[in-house]
């Protein structure tokens, strides 16, 4: 009889599998980041001189001292937190009440949420820019940060989670007194962890990378988020003759997600499983 | 004692208040929006335009001496990402565009059209700037309907970037000057030699990704045989005698293997930089980086290097171009605000010199044919561009666009995907339905 650890052990063949698929994976990474550490006229005659050194730090140096990088640092990190607490707090609520709360028109209401899945951005983006532009609401941090609290995404996939919750823990605390509140707030919430990462992760990376609002939006370089002030950097014809520097714009800007995924890791695969699992 | 102690701060507080509103601190503020990239690492207090290098760093550098030079003035200047009208576009519906944004001379008329852009003659006269003094190219590139929508900074077009060792070993080089072709069957007997004395393609061509080298050929050429390609705002026409021509001919190149093959922009690029090929047709902005290569020795190109106006082929001398252009986005402004701007307006007409170094063929005609422009590097030899340049009708809106669609069908065509006919045809198809729909 086989034991777990023989059980989960890969045979040769599968871990060969993996590991060149793995490596398919990191492959575009890796050559980003040698890239990155070359110059930007070697990388004009002969992008293959990624393989060999001379390496520099030239390319990271030059980001850092960009005149408004740290600004658009603060600017991402400002507007990727804000979003990710708003949609953490709205979405909490609203799949709470969908889930447990009995009110009149709440299947009709919860399908009217989900119905905006299938709403594209680009086909709100006019009247959301004469919304924001009427209320003077762009170059600012609420401009950047509201859009993305509506998340019907989120609010279901928090509706789902409350929903495989047992009930009897609600009943047990209702029995003890607790309130509505209380019983959201000291109970159920709490049980909700794995799924609150998964949604905070994949929220905040969703704002960190988002483009294309923040373009339109943000229209001052002291507002602009790090996507939108990197690619402002650029000059035209940046692939040819500023690749390195591309690349390090790239790797720069991806850091504090990979430091996210990192600090994350196990909250990420664990919700994911348990979500899979649901 | 507390109360004289509030009236001495109350008095500070007056006194700060009044030094605030003082006349020192009303300063007339204009807003400018460019493009071109940023680099505030290394130009950002930087006022020695001479000293710039580069199109961001020379941009710059101006921007920064006309504010030192104009202490009365509050400069904000604005960078975006390239090319930045998405950006434009969501400030003007937005009430609050910049007083003066950068604008490819082709872009202009999607602007002027929809009533977005005010005519400058005004702002010109008020800055000294006449548009007679601009180039041909540059005044043609700024014209709509009468009136003049921007300030000409620069022609940008096509050239014939050369490999002169390259073309000596092919015996293409006479009294030290590349021996270009005259006409269209010269060009495939130069290009068989080429490729017989050497054993590389006679052309480096970006021929993946980049609809722009495609539609620059065919417009080019188009023009040289005084082709009507918009006859009028609504519709292109490409299935002509003209336009076949052209097609069949980078077709033949690419068929007998006179070109490179299958090259995006950077490898095309790198392809020439290493000797790979007699020709690199790209446009003005490489000039600077080619001559750098030109003078580094152990490089392929160490003095070997040439570069001049797309050869006449068939008819006449031309060459289709655009320009980068200072345009004025309707809103309200002050009179202090349009002195202002005039004055910034006069001063970057006044360095059209400082920014053709990057390589940009100048938009004043006093500059082309001043002597410190044609003693730079190859700029004597390429500058006929500022006369033979064209863009298109200045009627043509979405030139954007429709440089996407013929670029695209004009590469299935070399490519041997379609046929020429069909790959006509459909552009012409593609963008007639565009144009029905402005």
């Amino acid at each position: 009889m086989k034991g777990l650890a023989d059980r989960h052990r890969l045979t040769p063949l599968a871990l060969a599998g993996l590991s060149l698929a793995a490596l398919v994976m990191v492959a575009p990474l890796l050559w980003t980041v040698a890239l990155s550490l070359k110059s930007n006229a070697e990388l004009m005659r002969d992008s293959g001189t990624a393989f060999s050194a001379p390496y520099t730090l030239e390319n990271y140096r030059a980001i850092l001292q960009g005149s408004q990088v740290f600004s658009w640092l603060l600017n991402s990190l400002i507007v990727s937190l804000g979003t990710t607490l708003g949609v953490l707090a709205l979405c909490s609520l609203a799949g709470y009440g969908f889930a447990r709360l009995e009110f009149p028109g709440r299947r009709a209401l919860f399908v009217l949420v989900l119905l905006g899945l299938a709403v594209p951005e680009q086909a709100v983006i006019l009247p959301r820019h004469q919304l924001f532009a009427d209320l003077g609401l762009h170059n600012s941090y609420p401009g950047l940060i509201l859009p993305g609290l509506a998340a019907p995404f989120g609010v279901f996939f928090m509706a789902q989670y409350f929903r495989g919750i047992p009930r009897e823990l609600d009943e047990a605390a209702l029995l003890d007194g607790a309130s509505r509140w209380t019983l959201f707030w000291k109970v159920l919430l709490p049980l909700t962890w794995p799924a609150q990462a998964t949604l905070g992760v994949f929220t905040f990376l969703a704002s960190w990378n988002d483009y294309w609002w923040p373009l339109i939006s943000a229209t001052r370089s002291d507002r602009f988020t790090l996507t939108v002030g990197l690619a402002s950097s650029q000059m035209n014809y940046a692939q040819t003759s500023g690749l390195g520097y591309l690349m390090a714009q790239a790797v720069f800007a991806a850091l504090p997600i990979l430091i996210v995924y990192a600090l994350f890791q196990k909250q990420i695969v664990g919700a994911m499983a348990g979500a899979a699992a649901r | 004692m507390k109360s004289r102690a509030l009236l001495r701060l109350a008095a500070v507080a007056i006194l700060g208040a009044g030094v605030g509103c003082g006349p020192e601190e009303r300063r007339t503020e204009i807003s400018v929006q460019r493009f071109f990239g940023e680099c505030g690492a290394v130009y950002g207090r930087s006022t020695e335009v001479a000293a710039a290098e580069g199109e961001c760093g020379i941009v710059t550098t101006l921007i920064n001496r006309f504010a030192a030079d104009n202490p009365d003035l509050d400069v904000d200047a604005n960078v975006v990402a390239w090319p930045g009208y998405a950006q434009l576009t969501a400030q003007i519906a937005a009430g609050d565009p910049p007083d003066l944004v950068t604008m490819h001379q082709s872009v202009i008329s999607d602007y002027q059209a929809r009533g977005l852009l005010e005519p400058m003659d005004d702002l010109l006269r008020q800055a000294g700037v006449r548009p007679e003094d601009f180039t041909a190219a540059g005044r043609r590139g700024v014209s709509k309907g009468g009136a003049v929508y921007g300030l000409p900074w620069d022609t940008v077009g096509g050239l014939y970037h050369v490999n002169t060792g390259l073309f000596a070993q092919a015996g293409l080089m006479k009294d030290g000057k590349p021996v270009v072709p005259r006409s269209a069957e010269e060009l495939l007997e130069h290009a068989r030699r080429f490729k017989r004395a050497t054993g590389r393609p006679y052309l480096i061509q970006s021929q993946v990704n980049d609809p722009a080298t495609h539609v620059r050929n065919l417009y080019t050429y188009l023009l040289a045989q005084d082709a009507v390609v918009f006859p009028d705002p609504q519709h292109i026409r490409l299935r002509t005698p003209e336009a076949r021509r052209v097609v069949e001919l980078f077709r033949t190149l690419e068929r007998e293997g006179l070109t490179t093959r299958n090259q995006d922009y950077p490898a095309a690029t790198a392809s020439f930089l290493n000797g790979e090929g007699g020709v690199f047709l790209t446009g003005t902005w490489m000039l600077g980086p080619f001559e750098e290569e030109a003078r580094t020795p152990g490089r392929p190109l160490h003095d070997s290097y040439a570069v001049v106006p797309y050869p006449r082929l068939w008819g006449r001398q031309a060459a289709f171009v655009d320009g980068h252009a200072w345009v004025a986005p309707k809103r309200e402004r002050s009179p202090e605000q349009r002195r202002a701007l005039a004055r910034f307006i006069g001063f970057m007409a006044g360095h059209n010199f400082d920014w053709s170094r990057t390589g940009h063929l100048p938009a004043f005609r006093s500059v082309v044919e001043s002597p410190e422009f044609q003693a730079l590097p190859h700029r004597s030899d390429i500058a006929p561009l500022a006369t033979a340049g064209a863009p298109l009708p200045s009627f043509v809106q979405r030139q954007a666009a429709i440089e996407g669609m013929v670029g695209e069908e004009l590469a299935s065509a070399i490519t041997g995907a379609k046929t020429v006919e069909e790959a006509l045809r459909d552009a012409e198809r593609r963008v007639n339905d565009l144009l029905s729909r402005l």
